[in-house]
């Protein structure tokens, strides 16, 4: 049974998220709206340029990682949902190694790499993750540490909480403004 | 239009500014119905529920918008050449439909090619903002960009 609670989620548990085939006609859709680069949207250009030909945007291949993640979760045998999850503060160290070119295909995996409590946010752990992306050669293409917001157990006499994640964002008053 | 800026034109502090991108529900729930189904991207009343609190557009869409922004204001004005990846991320604010986004890309790092002496590395951090001027996100991406005097 997958893990239901940030109690639950085992460091080093691996899972295998598939596979995905990259054609030109989806990487120039993705690219056309939101990385309209020579290489990435015009065949004929991309071939005077560095990479020598088509290659998809890193955010595409990025973007199917999220996908074939969330099919995964889909898939994944549970006894009830997965208590509320699903939310990231954000990632680090992603890495665009090899052009992802037209026909490419990725497969894709997560491995939990790390847990942290959250002093602010009692009710919630965060969980660590490495994620990769590789050609059928076994090469390294894409990969990134992921992180996401887990719910923690409720302890026993403890109403269970459903505030938002405002507690976690700056105020509107501190830091983040220039 | 501005003249092509080559890597020796990117100071570090120098910032520039990309967008506006006003956001719609049409393009979050688009994004999110291909990329990454969730209750919180797709669906209002089950978003409220979840823990940002209502309809909110996929992080992985708020860079893809970023991006978007980011290339059309820097791409015709660097000689750019790629990027490698991007550092880091942090998803700060949830992006709700109606929201307009702007870009503030700040030149962090500048780094020249280990391997090849006609390009060099730029790392800009920018600084995505809302219509009320509070950050969305904030990301950390280096970009190749071509050198002066190179062919």
């Amino acid at each position: 049974m997958t893990a239901q609670y940030w109690e639950d989620v085992e460091i080093g548990a691996r899972r295998d998220l598939g596979c995905y085939t990259f054609t030109e006609a989806e990487i120039v859709a993705f690219a056309k709206k939101y990385d309209p680069q020579v290489f990435h949207v015009d065949p004929e250009g991309a071939k005077k340029s560095i990479f020598g030909g088509i290659i998809a945007s890193g955010w595409h291949t990025a973007a199917i990682w999220m996908k074939l993640a969330i099919a995964d979760r889909k898939r994944a045998p549970r006894e009830s949902p997965l208590a509320r999850a699903g939310i990231s503060p954000g990632y680090e160290d992603m890495r665009w190694i090899r052009p992802v070119r037209p026909g490419m295909r990725l497969s894709y995996s997560s491995q939990i790499v790390g847990k942290r409590e959250l002093s602010s946010r009692p009710d919630l752990g965060l969980v660590l993750t490495r994620n990769e992306a590789r050609d059928e050669t076994g090469a390294l293409v894409f990969c990134f540490t992921g992180k996401g917001f887990v719910e923690r157990r409720p302890r026993s006499g403890e109403l269970s909480q459903s505030h938002t994640l405002s507690a976690l964002l700056p105020s509107e008053q501190s830091g983040e403004h220039p | 239009m501005t003249s092509t800026l080559y890597f020796e034109d990117f100071h570090i502090g120098r910032t520039f500014e990309c967008g506006p991108y006003p956001v719609t529900r049409e393009e979050i729930v688009e994004f999110a119905q291909e990329f990454d189904p969730q209750p919180h991207h797709l669906d209002e009343i089950e978003a409220q529920s979840s823990l940002l609190g209502g309809l909110a557009a996929s992080g992985w869409h708020v860079c893809a918008m970023t991006m978007k922004m980011f290339a059309d204001h820097m791409i015709p004005l660097m000689a750019a050449r790629g990027g490698s990846g991007s550092r880091e991320a942090r998803w700060i604010r949830p992006v709700r439909p109606g929201d307009v986004l702007r870009v503030e890309a700040t030149v962090v790092g500048t780094k020249e090619s280990r391997g090849r002496c006609d390009i060099g590395h730029v790392t800009f951090e920018c600084r995505v903002f809302n219509q009320r001027e509070l950050a969305a996100m904030v990301y950390m991406t280096p970009v190749i960009a071509k050198r002066g005097g190179t062919p």
